[in-house]
């Protein structure tokens, strides 16, 4: 967040709509995404009470539990579940391209990946808890479950896990999605509702914004997009409904069962229905956005991320341990933080409004080229002549960089690097001085285009650079303080027999 | 004095009986402490979520019938047989040593569940028990009493085990799961606050008999279900930080006359009830009386503050940068209306010396907005 963005927050606010707060979207939006909405049982962990999915707006599924305290049902929902979610991944797993790859990596990819959409934040931690739950699931012994079941716990658990790494697109929050690009005039928190959001970008037609963030906070009017339904629904609703289904159980007439079930189903339908249109109406809004070009390279990553699972799992895969051990740890935290400065880096060098936020704060600039010294020639250390052209940029923007530092440029060819040799602030305005040092080909004279000529106007940021891959010791090499009888492989038979709530 | 301050919350509370304070609304003391809407009705006991409702803003509040059955029913299987699966938890998952173990039930006395009795016979029990002369180890819902703001309030903890080290512990059972050693950090911080209301009306009690603080641990024991099963697993938690910010909540309700005599003589919120129960003062009046009071909207009182759909109809209708949250916020510091900061941005307004520094920036930043919005399709972008 800076002043860009705030200012963005205030229009919003003032005009009473959406306004844009990038200029793309930065984030892939598959052609076929499996959406997703999980709706939970109050009170109990993570226990599930109904999902509807589907890779298109028309025809979803929809599986609802009837007692979510039951076991066995559970299990049988979560087997349901899984042979979609499983459908789906497959699908994905069918056409390899080969790839050039360094060292020893795989030297194919699968050319998708799979993406589901959940409605905001608390659906992901609804599939991450559903992954912990069945991951270490046993298809044998005291408590058996369908060998679709682990898979999906496993499965769940890999792209749980890769949702918090900035700048994936496997699994991700709709409201997640909306918000990266539009500002509303309302807080983060509220952000997080669905119907709210939409009602801030899109209100259906004829309804002021106004009340169509009302009518989002108003359970009667707009359930909530889960993943707890409303406690007034519970109450006055389901409560009595499941109690209606336990009745006719209890009693073994099957003509109630049936009538008790067909009930349940109608009734959380109808609380699960907007929110399905409404995910939908939210997918076309952001496929109206422009993709932004450096999603693509992302969007490769996220491929051989898959592929790597992918093949784990072919080769027969253990589940997800609970917690890291301190190497595991170390190497989580270094990949999801170097994923975070290169998406907020791509970010930048892609869009002019995330550029902005950054000029606003001084940690990068643009401005126009008001001299230039293109013909410089320097002999470095090894005798070698090369162009060191130098300009100088005129720019308003309150810059803070620091002689020394390397620059990229948005308005520039890919790999145009330049150095900070001095800035002097003018009045309102900075004159800063840059050598190009790269970028202009191998010759003496640079290549047209490559420098930027007298009056351009050009942006520069710094440049994330190339960084090491941090190396981290081998398990069998861990000093004995960094080690404990804790971090050997989880005991996963204890924890197939382990209980799933009141099983009655 | 003190009498006087008495009489003007009585005013303000008007007709309707006083609501004391619970350890749920004593922890909420710790969210937005500088509000002095909410410190004027919690101090004066008014029906907030009925004064909310009248003015047209009803709470969407209220525990789901499933929740309220998990949590009963949770609770009843930890304390089951004399706390059997609770002492099992104890021994075995926080390694303590617990030689013997006698219960004591204090959920009603001799059969009179009277508030007063029980904390009679509570503090009976616990001080001989800090005195060595009665060998009690677990307290079932003892009844503990704290003065606030001159006002007695009865708290009940889950249960007090004494002999965890030879202290007093409060022990607090919650139904949300401790999953892999981790649990929702929202929920165990509301738990924490909850408890350590405990602990200070805890050490209230054994204070009148000399006993000192030490007495009572300000690490309070967590009891949850553990994974996605119904068997408890147990952690320890410390409060500390959380103890001592109550404390100073507290303290400050004690002074909550300098509050109230800066607001007018006649104000009160009276719904004017009649016989039939319904209210009959008038909606507008009512909100033009909560309007006299400053409130400190912030955008996370929606999840814990009856008046907070209130309090952000007002914040919306002045274009207060509360609505936006702090992220936003703190971008703007020094200036509060969204009116104020674009009027600055556009050079509408004239700053004043505070100010010149944010308006430039302001300026800047809209300058910048404007200035890639104005490209064709936004672009600039192409590399």
């Amino acid at each position: 967040m800076s002043k860009v963005s705030a200012m963005a927050h205030l229009e919003a606010m003032e005009q009473m709509r959406a306004v844009p707060l990038t200029v793309f979207r930065h984030r892939r939006l598959s052609i076929k995404p499996l959406v997703i909405v999980p709706l939970t049982m109050a009170g109990e962990a993570g226990a599930p009470l109904a999902a509807m999915a589907g890779t298109a707006r028309t025809a979803p599924k929809l599986l609802v539990v009837d007692q979510p305290r039951n076991r066995d049902q559970r299990f049988a929902f979560a087997a349901d579940l899984g042979r979609i979610v499983m459908d789906y991944i497959n699908s994905h797993r069918l056409h390899r391209r080969d790839v050039t790859s360094r060292g020893d990596g795989p030297t194919s990819r699968y050319s998708d990946a799979p993406q589901i959409l959940v409605p905001n934040p608390g659906g992901i931690k609804v599939l991450a808890d559903l992954g912990r739950m069945c991951r270490f699931r046993k298809t044998d012994g005291d408590y058996p479950v369908q060998p679709v079941v682990p898979l999906l716990g496993m499965w769940l658990t890999f792209l749980a896990e890769s949702a918090e790494q900035a700048g994936t697109s496997m699994l991700l929050p709709v409201t997640g999605m909306l918000g990266e690009h539009w500002a509303t005039g309302q807080s983060v928190m509220e952000d997080q509702n669905l119907a709210s959001i939409m009602g801030w970008i899109a209100p259906a037609d004829g309804v002021s914004v106004e009340q169509a963030i009302a009518d989002a906070e108003n359970p009667a009017v707009c359930p909530p997009a889960g993943p707890a339904t409303s406690p007034e629904f519970d109450k006055t609703y389901l409560a009595p409904a499941v109690k209606r289904f336990d009745d006719a159980r209890a009693l073994g007439d099957p003509t109630a069962i049936t009538a008790a079930e067909t009930d349940l189903r109608e009734l959380i339908g109808e609380q699960i229905k907007p929110t399905w249109r409404l995910m939908w109406s939210a997918i076309s809004l952001l496929r109206a956005v422009p993709e932004a070009p450096r999603t693509a390279a992302r969007f490769e990553r996220d491929l051989a991320s898959f592929t790597a699972y992918s093949d784990y799992q072919d080769e027969g895969a253990l589940p997800q341990r609970k917690r890291d051990a301190a190497i595991g740890a170390a190497r989580r935290l270094s990949r999801l933080e170097r994923a975070q400065a290169d998406f907020e880096a791509d970010m930048a060098f892609d869009d002019s409004l995330v550029l902005a936020d950054l000029r606003s704060v001084g940690e990068a600039f643009a401005g126009t080229v008001t001299a230039a010294e293109t013909d410089r020639v320097v002999t470095t250390a090894k005798n070698r002549r090369v162009p060191r052209p130098r300009i100088t940029v005129t720019t308003d923007d309150p810059v803070r960089l620091a002689p020394g530092v390397i620059l990229i440029s948005p308005s520039m060819p890919n790999n145009h690097k330049a150095l900070i040799i001095s800035s002097a602030p003018d009045e309102e305005s900075t004159q800063i001085t840059v050598e190009i040092t790269g970028g202009m080909g191998r010759g003496v004279v640079p290549q047209k285009g490559t420098v930027p000529s007298l009056g351009q106007r050009i942006a520069y940021l710094p440049d994330p650079g190339w960084r090491p891959t941090p190396v981290f010791p081998e398990p069998d090499s861990i000093p004995w303080t960094h080690s404990s009888l804790a971090d050997e492989d989880p005991d996963t038979d204890t924890d197939a027999a382990e209980g799933w709530g009141d099983a009655d | 004095m003190k009498a006087a301050v008495d009489e003007r919350l009585d005013g303000l509370r008007g007709s309707a009986p006083r609501l004391t304070y619970s350890a749920r609304s004593l922890a909420a003391l710790e969210n937005n402490p500088r509000c002095t809407l909410r410190a004027v009705l919690d101090a004066s006991g008014s029906d907030k979520a009925a004064i909310a409702a009248h003015a047209g803003f009803p709470t969407p509040f209220g525990q789901s019938p499933f929740a309220i059955a998990r949590g009963n029913a949770f609770e009843a299987l930890v304390k089951a047989n004399g706390c059997a699966e609770l002492i099992r938890v104890l021994r075995e998952t926080l390694k303590l040593t617990l030689p013997e173990v006698a219960y004591q039930d204090l959920n009603d006395v001799g059969g009179n569940a009277s508030p007063e009795v029980r904390c009679t016979r509570t503090r009976q029990l616990l001080v001989n028990t800090a005195l060595g002369k009665f060998p009690g180890t677990l307290y079932d819902h003892p009844m503990l009493r704290l003065q606030v703001g001159g006002h007695t309030v009865f708290l009940e903890p889950d249960l007090v085990a004494f002999r965890i080290e030879d202290r007093f512990h409060v022990v607090e059972i919650k139904s949300f799961p401790i999953i892999d050693d981790q649990a929702d950090p929202a929920q165990v911080k509301a738990a924490t606050t909850q408890a350590s209301a405990y602990v200070i009306a805890l050490r209230a009690m054994l204070a009148e008999a000399g006993i000192g603080p030490d007495a009572v641990s300000d690490t309070i024991v967590l009891v949850a279900p553990k994974d996605f099963t119904n068997s408890p697993t147990a952690a320890f938690v410390d409060a500390r930080k959380q103890v001592a910010t109550l404390t100073r909540q507290l303290t400050r309700i004690e002074r909550i006359g300098d509050l109230v005599s800066l607001l007018p003589e006649e104000l009160t919120f009276d719904l004017a009830v009649d016989e039939a129960g319904k209210a009959q003062r008038p909606a507008e009046e009512l909100a033009a009386a909560l309007d006299q009071v400053p409130a400190l909207y912030r955008p996370d009182c929606l999840s814990h503050c009856e008046m907070a759909f209130f309090c952000r109809s007002r914040a919306r209708a002045c274009a207060s940068l509360d609505v936006l949250g702090p992220t936003v916020r703190e971008q703007l510091g020094g200036i509060d209306t969204a009116t104020m900061a674009l009027g600055l941005a556009r050079g509408e307004l004239t700053a004043d010396v505070d100010q010149a520094e944010m308006a430039a920036a302001l300026r800047h930043a809209a300058r910048l907005r404007a200035e890639v919005l104005g490209q064709p399709g936004g672009a600039g972008a192409a590399a």
